[in-house]
């Protein structure tokens, strides 16, 4: 390898320093604008999406304790939150996916009573998949549901994606008491053979 | 009509809040979900592993877990209390 080609990847700046009108040199490595490194660059930086599994990845150690009753138990269902008994309490489904947020409450039977979601909230296509839109859904589900008399619910979340954590805040922003959090995604180890990968 | 479920629910996987704190509650929820490994199950089924791709997997944390268990030994035995120098290998 010639002293030539070893310098052709390095890149020489003048700069003037103002005070001392001295020139400096200096040395960079030249940027190779190569196809596929821009397209790993560009996936590097990219940002991950948000799919509200914020916590997941805090290390070993629980820091529930045993006088928290942060967990349900046996006696649980029977235990009285605002004068209703849990297994009596309205549930809130809540469905997230990548690119929508789909929420219902129902009576403690699964009889539907209000139904709403990024969609007819106004979101349209790829504004439906946001953070945002999902606060705002549930800020409207909410307060529909006030109108009917709910005032305190349990959660049940089904999949992952942006709506995830925010739909639940924005539950209670409107004013809904939550009292539990429950999650319902769909886990199987010997599912039927999913879609192709997507090719990045 | 009622739902039949595997599992009893508003138990399994429930985290009930306390002091009204939502965001605790479902940091607490997510990390249990991803401890159990439910979360990355659930990714990792949303589009096809290839045979290769799993093969490469499942070496892979094969050999983290040899490694991590090896590494967890080690640790053990330089944090023995009961040993005669208590901090072997220093002057």
């Amino acid at each position: 390898m010639s002293v030539a080609s070893v310098l052709g990847a390095f890149r020489t700046l003048r700069l003037v320093d103002p005070c001392t009108k001295l020139v400096q040199v200096q040395i960079q490595p030249r940027r190779w604008r190569l196809k596929e490194n821009d397209r790993r660059y560009l996936i590097s930086t990219t940002p991950k999406v948000d799919l509200g599994t914020q916590g997941e990845m805090i290390g070993q150690i629980d820091t529930a304790r045993r006088g928290d009753e942060m967990y349900p138990d046996a006696d649980t269902p029977k235990q009285i939150f605002n004068g209703i008994a849990f297994s009596e309490l309205p549930i809130c489904h809540i469905k997230t996916s990548k690119n929508n947020t789909i929420i219902s409450v129902t009576d403690y039977k699964n009889q539907p009573m209000v139904y709403h979601s990024c969609g007819l909230e106004g979101f349209k296509n790829a504004r439906k998949g946001t953070n945002v839109a999902a606060q705002a859904a549930a800020i409207s589900t909410a307060k529909k549901a006030i109108t009917k008399g709910i005032h305190s619910v349990r959660v049940k979340i089904d999949g992952l994606g942006p709506g995830r954590m925010s739909s639940v805040k924005g539950l209670q922003m409107a004013g809904l008491k939550i009292i539990s959090v429950t999650d319902s995604t769909h886990v199987s180890w010997c599912p039927p053979r999913p879609r192709k990968a997507r090719r990045l | 009509m009622p739902v039949r479920h595997r599992h009893a629910m508003f138990i399994a996987r429930t985290v009930l809040v306390k002091n009204d704190n939502v965001d605790e509650a479902m940091r607490m929820l997510n990390r249990i979900m991803g401890r159990e490994g439910l979360l990355d199950q659930f990714r990792r089924t949303r589009y096809y592993e290839k045979p290769y791709q799993v093969r490469r997997r499942v070496n892979f944390e094969k050999a983290t877990s040899v490694y991590n268990e090896d590494m967890g030994r080690k640790i053990q035995l330089v944090m023995r209390k009961n040993r005669l120098d208590p901090y072997p290998g220093c002057f």
